[in-house]
C-alpha cells in the first residue's frame, strides 16, 4: 500500500512537470489578428535595420504581428530542434543557407512552392542562384534575406608600397601580385608580411575553396547528389595552390577563416577572401580597403555566396503561414529590399534593382558589381556540414603536401557516401 | 513570565519516532516522511535523468530527427554506430584521449597532492590555492586562452620556444600534435580536483604508520609503495573512475580548441553525438550512439571498481 501510495506521488509529479513542458503555445486566433515569432541573428547594425523593416511592416496593416527575436546564428541553429520538437519554437526562422537542406529533409519547413508561384509574391526578380540555395529535391522551403558573393578585401596602403597599382585579374597575376608583396625582411624563411591568405580549413562560409575549384571548371556535389570532388580541374586547382603556398610562400600556412580575418585587420596580409563584414572590420582597424572580385581563374571567374534564408516552420499553422507569406511579401518589395540591401551592407536580392540605387553604400555598390560571378554553395544538399568536413580534409592535407589524387579518390568515396546517406 | 512557563516540561521523544504515536503508526508515519524528503529529489531525477534516458532509449530504435516523424527500424542505428568510419574513428580518437588523459592526470595529481601534503613544504596554503586556480577557471576561457598561447603567429608559447630555436608550427592544427596538446590542456585544467581528493585521502592515512616504519628503516619508496599507496586504494579508484568517466565524455573544450579537427583528429565520440544530433539532425542515430558510450563506460567503471576492491581486499 505504501508502494503504491508512493509511486502514485512520484507518478503525479512527474505528469505535472511534464505537463508544464508540453504547453502548447501556437498562437492560432481564428479570424483575428496574427502574431508570429521570428528568430534571426542580424546582431549588428543589420539588426536595426531589420527592425525597423519589421516595424514599418507591422505599422503598415493590422493582421500580422512579426515579433523579432534576436539570437546568435549558432545559438539559432544549437536550439531550433529542440524548440520546434516542444512546439515552442518560432513560426519564422532565418538561419545560414547552408542549414536550411538538413531542416527543410526533416520536415521542419512548410513547402512555399505555391507563394514562389503567385504573382504578389515578389519572388519573380529575385537572384536565381539565391533561390537555388532554398531548394532541396524540387521543392522551395525558404526565401533568402542575403546573398553575397565572397569577394577579396585588399590592403591600400602595402599596395601602394609594393608597387602594386592594378588589382589581378587573373590567377596568375594574383600569384605574382602576392609574391610581391610578401616580404621576409630578416630572410629566416618566414615573412614577416603575405601577399595573401588562403586558408586550408574552416574558410569564410566554407567558400574560399569551392570558389576556386568553379574557377577551374570543377565543382564538389553536382544536382545535390552525386559527388564530382576528385576531378582532373580540381586536382590541378589544388597543385597550383600548394605550389604558390609551399615555394613561393605567399600565405601562411594552417589558418582557418577566423585566423584569415584577425591577419588582415592587424596588417600582417595584404589580401583576404571574406565577406561584406571585412569592411567594418577594416574600418575598425584603420585599413584603407579595397574590394575586388575573386581573380578568374583558367575556366571562369566564380565566387561561393554566402547566403541567409528564411523559412516557415512547420509549426505555423495555416493562419500563421499566410501571415508570415505576407511578411516576405513586403520583404521583397523594391523599396524594402533597397533599404535592407543598404543597411545590411550585401547587395540587392532583386535583379532588378539598379546599382545606381545602392551607390551610396560604397561596399554595396562593388558587391553588387561582382555579384553576377556569385555561386550558391552545395545548393539541395542536405548534409552539407558533412561534406565541407571532407572537403576541408583534402584542402588542409593538400597543402600540407599530401598526394593530391589519394586525397581527392578518399573524398569522391567519403562525399558520395554522405550523400547516398541523406 | 509567559503562560507556556506554567505547562509541564514536553517529553523527550527518543530520535527514530518522528511524529509517532504507536510503534506500528509510528512506523508508517516515519517511512512517509522519509519518502516525502526523498520524493523531491527523486521527481528531478525521474524528469531529468530517468526519463530522458528511457526516451533516448526508444529514439535510438528509430530514425528520428525530433521533427515528430519516426519510424521503428530496429538496430539500423546500433549496426552503423559499428560501420561508419568516422564513428569508428571517433571511438578510437576517445580510446587515445583517455589513455593519454587519466593516467597522466592522475599521477600528476598523486605527486602534487604528496608534495603539498609534506609539512616541510613552505607556503603550503599559497601553493595549494594557486595549483587549483586552473580548476575554477570557466572551461570555455581556459581553451580560448591555450588557443591564443598556441597560436603559430601571435602566442606566446610559440615565442617562448623560438627563443631557444624550436619550433612546433600550428600543432593544433598538426594532426600527430594535436591530440596530445589538448590532451595536456585537458591535464592542466583538471588535475586540480583529483589533486585536492588525493590530498583528503593522504590527510586520512596516520603519520604514526609512516614513524614506525621510518624505525624500521624503510626508505621514502619503501614507504609510499607500502603504505600511501595501498592505504590510499579507494580513493585511487574513485579518482581513476571519475577521470575515467570525464575522458570518456570529453567535449566541450576540444570542441573550442580544434572542433575536432584537423582530418577528424580530434572528434570524440561525444562530439560525434552532438555533430549527429543537433547537426544532421539525427536523432535517433545520435541516441544510440550515446548508448554505446553509456556501456562501454559503465563497463570500463565496473572493472574499475572489480579491481580497485579486490586489491583492497589483497591489502586488507
Amino acid at each position: 500500500m505504501k508502494k503504491l501510495l508512493a509511486a502514485t506521488a512520484l507518478l503525479a509529479v512527474a505528469g505535472l512537470g511534464l505537463a508544464a513542458c508540453s504547453s502548447s503555445d501556437s498562437g492560432d486566433t481564428a479570424g483575428g489578428p496574427v502574431t508570429l515569432t521570428f528568430w534571426h541573428g542580424y546582431t549588428e547594425a543589420d539588426g536595426d535595420v531589420l527592425q525597423g523593416i519589421v516595424d514599418d511592416f507591422n505599422a503598415s496593416q493590422s493582421e500580422v504581428t512579426i515579433e523579432p527575436e534576436v539570437k546568435t546564428w549558432a545559438v539559432i541553429d544549437d536550439t531550433l530542434l529542440t524548440a520546434l520538437s516542444a512546439d515552442e519554437g518560432p513560426d519564422i526562422v532565418a538561419m545560414p543557407a547552408e542549414r536550411l537542406p538538413v531542416y527543410a529533409s526533416k520536415g521542419a519547413f512548410r513547402d512555399l512552392t505555391d507563394f514562389y508561384a503567385s504573382d504578389d509574391s515578389n519572388t519573380a526578380e529575385l537572384n536565381p542562384q539565391a533561390v537555388d540555395m532554398e531548394t532541396v529535391d524540387g521543392t522551395v522551403y525558404g526565401v533568402p534575406t542575403g546573398f553575397v558573393p565572397l569577394a577579396v578585401y585588399y590592403n591600400k596602403a602595402l599596395f601602394a608600397a609594393a608597387g602594386v597599382t592594378e588589382f589581378p585579374t587573373t590567377w596568375d597575376e594574383w600569384v605574382a601580385a602576392a609574391e610581391k608583396l610578401t616580404v621576409d625582411e630578416n630572410g629566416d624563411g618566414t615573412p614577416e608580411q603575405y601577399g595573401m591568405v588562403l586558408p586550408d580549413h574552416a574558410t569564410v562560409a566554407n567558400g574560399v575553396w569551392p570558389s576556386l575549384f568553379y574557377g577551374n571548371g570543377g565543382d564538389i556535389v553536382e544536382d545535390g547528389t552525386t559527388a564530382v570532388i576528385d576531378s582532373p580541374e580540381n586536382a590541378e586547382t589544388l597543385e597550383y595552390w600548394s605550389d604558390a603556398v609551399a615555394t613561393k610562400k605567399i600565405s601562411p600556412t594552417g589558418v582557418d577563416g577566423v585566423g584569415a580575418d584577425e591577419l588582415f585587420s592587424s596588417g600582417k596580409v595584404a589580401m583576404t577572401i571574406g565577406g561584406p563584414w571585412m569592411s567594418s572590420i577594416a574600418a575598425e582597424n584603420s585599413i584603407d580597403y579595397g574590394i575586388a572580385a575573386i581573380p578568374a581563374g583558367p575556366a571562369e571567374q566564380a565566387a561561393s555566396a554566402i547566403g541567409v534564408s528564411m523559412g516557415i516552420t512547420a509549426q505555423a499553422g495555416d493562419a500563421e503561414a499566410a501571415a508570415a507569406e505576407t511578411f516576405f511579401s513586403y520583404f521583397f518589395e523594391p523599396e524594402v529590399a533597397t533599404a535592407w540591401s543598404l543597411g545590411s551592407g550585401w547587395p540587392p536580392l532583386r535583379t532588378d534593382i539598379p546599382a545606381a540605387d545602392v551607390e551610396s553604400n560604397p561596399t554595396v555598390a562593388a558587391l553588387t558589381e561582382i555579384s553576377g560571378t556569385s555561386r550558391a554553395l552545395l545548393p539541395g544538399v542536405v548534409n552539407s556540414s558533412d561534406v565541407l568536413t571532407e572537403m576541408d580534409v583534402v584542402t588542409q592535407k593538400a597543402l600540407a603536401g599530401d598526394d593530391i589524387a589519394s586525397l581527392l579518390k578518399d573524398a569522391q568515396t567519403a562525399i558520395q557516401t554522405t550523400l547516398d546517406d541523406q | 513570565m509567559t503562560a507556556s512557563d506554567t505547562r509541564p516540561a514536553r517529553r523527550y521523544r527518543p530520535p527514530g519516532q518522528l511524529g509517532g504515536r504507536g510503534p506500528i503508526g509510528g512506523q508508517a508515519k516515519r517511512r512517509l516522511t522519509i519518502a516525502g524528503f526523498l520524493l523531491p529529489a527523486l521527481a528531478i531525477l525521474v524528469l531529468f535523468v530517468f526519463w530522458p534516458m528511457l526516451s533516448a532509449l526508444r529514439l535510438s530504435f528509430t530514425d528520428a530527427s525530433g521533427f515528430g516523424q519516426e519510424e521503428f527500424i530496429g538496430l539500423d542505428n546500433y549496426v552503423e554506430v559499428f560501420s561508419d568510419p568516422n564513428i569508428l574513428r571517433a571511438m578510437g580518437n576517445t580510446v587515445l584521449y583517455t589513455v593519454m588523459f587519466t593516467p597522466l592526470a592522475v599521477i600528476l595529481a598523486l605527486v602534487l597532492a604528496m608534495a603539498l601534503n609534506s609539512p616541510r613544504l613552505p607556503l603550503r596554503g599559497m601553493f595549494r590555492t594557486w595549483l587549483f586556480l586552473p580548476f575554477i577557471v570557466s572551461l570555455a576561457v581556459a581553451a580560448f586562452a591555450w588557443q591564443y598561447l598556441l597560436d603559430p603567429q601571435v602566442g606566446l608559447v610559440n615565442y617562448w620556444l623560438q627563443t631557444f630555436g624550436i619550433r612546433i608550427g600550428n600543432v593544433l592544427q598538426d594532426p600527430v600534435l594535436a591530440m596530445p596538446t589538448v590532451v595536456v590542456v585537458a591535464v592542466w585544467k583538471n588535475f586540480a580536483f583529483y589533486m585536492i581528493v588525493f590530498l583528503a585521502g593522504l590527510q586520512d592515512i596516520p603519520s604514526s604508520l609512516y614513524e614506525a616504519a621510518k624505525m624500521d628503516g624503510a626508505g621514502p619508496w619503501s614507504r609510499f609503495r607500502n603504505i600511501t599507496l595501498p592505504l590510499l586504494n579507494n580513493t585511487t579508484g574513485f579518482v581513476l573512475i571519475i577521470a575515467t568517466i570525464a575522458a570518456l565524455q570529453a567535449f566541450d573544450q576540444i570542441y573550442v580548441m580544434t572542433g575536432g579537427g584537423p582530418y577528424r583528429s580530434t572528434q570524440t565520440v561525444v562530439m560525434q553525438i552532438y555533430q549527429s544530433g543537433f547537426k544532421d539532425l539525427e536523432l535517433g542515430f545520435a541516441s544510440a550512439l550515446s548508448y554505446v558510450l553509456l556501456v562501454a563506460t559503465l563497463i570500463l567503471s565496473l572493472v574499475q571498481f572489480f579491481f580497485t576492491g579486490r586489491r583492497e581486499k589483497d591489502t586488507a
